[in-house]
């Protein structure tokens, strides 16, 4: 049966509870009219009436489809409006769009994370999609990067992953403060404490333009190639469907080709660190 | 108590060393322990060791005057660092502080700098290990300076 939707028109999303992760990073969990399915590292456009839409990747499982979590930083005008939400409001959710992590061609591999700032929101989606295979893969590493230890979202995520078989959580932070007793350091530092056999894995790199950039560089350094290196490409995306040009990066629509990449796919791009 | 084989097998730093090669190491190194705390090193001493981080943790950083230092990082454990005494002029370019319990594989550097003349395969491949450590911490500076000037 033709769908006769407009394309833009959003879905309903109950807001049921809003977690304070960081003074400024909120986890808004929806509960959406209908159920909503998305692949691991797919984005969404998500939307206030009359304030606007804004994208953002998942950061809870895909394996759940009753419940959403986004989890934004307050950055703009949409976002600063959606810090101020409280349970019980309607907002709206449009996609999923992009393509996201092909964690199938992850099997039977050692897989590393590197994440930075509000990179971990996608990572942690990625993570319980991972969880979930875990017995088809080698092993899982995550290295994680903030500014302060009160910049470090999903806190209890890092002991539950050390608890959990085939995974590794590490977490550093630029600059720590008395209470601080871990390591201190950009996130590539972290990288100095794994074990891995690179051949036999891929890494993916999540979070800020010039930790995606800085920790690509070292992950060339360690020996990995350009094709063993996803990135998730944060790009402005707006229609969601290759059309406005809004995420237009060299020859691709960042919301309609990515938003995850292989380096390789994306090296050549002048606006790749933009 | 005295370093073996197997020991250094363990450690990062000596990953692709022949056995031949880690009895060098062992012949000139020593362990040293330091408690929290303990300064391993202040900016601008001179070295005259080269260091190993078996076990503890470290802090890495740099002095703007005597009272003022400024934490740039901590060291992980497999990791070199007082790389500054195998170059001339052998000076530190950073303070090294306990901040745990720690072990640490002291290096004699004038003896390893002997041994790099009598087997240059081992300078070679040491001394491009010493290289990478270098060129990682030169990164991390960059990625730690690029943070700072787009906050």
């Amino acid at each position: 049966m033709k769908d006769d939707r407009n394309i833009y028109s959003p879905i309903k999303a109950r807001l049921t509870d809003v977690i304070e992760e960081s003074p400024s990073i909120k986890t808004f969990v929806m509960v959406p009219e209908n159920k909503f399915s998305f692949k691991t590292g797919q984005f969404i456009e998500l939307s206030v009436d009359g304030i606007g839409e804004a994208p953002f990747t998942p950061s809870s499982s895909p394996l759940i489809t009753e419940k959403l979590e986004v989890t934004v930083m307050k950055t703009g005008y949409v976002t600063e409006y959606m810090h101020m939400l409280k349970p019980g409001v309607y907002m709206g959710i449009r996609g999923p769009y992009g393509r996201g992590y092909p964690v199938e061609s992850f099997f039977g591999k050692e897989v590393l994370i590197l994440g930075g700032g509000c990179g971990l929101a996608p990572i942690r989606s990625l993570l319980y999609a991972l969880e979930s295979i875990k017995d088809k893969l080698v092993k899982v590493i995550l290295c994680y990067g903030s500014k302060s230890p009160s910049d470090c979202i999903y806190k209890p995520l890092f002991d539950r992953l050390n608890r959990t078989e085939k995974f590794e959580a590490y977490r550093t932070v630029d600059k720590a403060d008395e209470d601080w007793d871990g390591s201190v350091g950009v996130a590539t530092t972290l990288l100095n404490k794994i074990k891995i056999n690179i051949e036999n894995s891929v890494a993916v790199v999540c979070g800020p333009p010039v930790m995606m950039k800085f920790g690509t560089i070292r992950l060339l350094e360690m020996g990995y190639k350009d094709d063993q290196i996803y990135l998730s490409m944060e790009k402005n995306m707006s229609c969601g469907l290759g059309k406005c040009g809004h995420c237009m990066m060299g020859e691709f629509f960042v919301c309609r080709d990515g938003p995850v990449f292989t380096y390789n796919e994306i090296k050549h791009n002048p606006e790749i660190w933009k | 108590m005295e370093l073996t084989i197997n020991d250094l097998k363990n450690v990062r730093f000596f990953d692709n060393y022949t056995d031949k090669q880690l009895n060098i190491f062992i012949g000139i190194s020593s362990i040293k322990e330091f408690k929290v705390k303990d300064i391993l090193f202040e900016q601008y001493d001179e070295l005259n060791e080269i260091y190993v981080l078996l076990t503890g943790c470290l802090s890495l950083g740099i002095s703007l005057a005597k009272e003022k230092r400024i934490h740039l990082g901590t060291l992980e454990e497999g990791q070199l660092f007082s790389w500054s005494a195998v170059f001339s002029p052998y000076i530190s370019t950073a303070w090294v502080k306990a901040t745990c319990p720690t072990k640490v594989m002291a290096i004699d550097s004038k003896k390893l700098i002997l041994e790099f003349e009598k087997n240059c395969e081992f300078g070679f491949k040491t001394m491009s290990k010493i290289a990478q450590t270098i060129s990682y911490r030169l990164s991390d500076t960059r990625f730690q300076l690029m943070n700072q000037l787009t906050l």
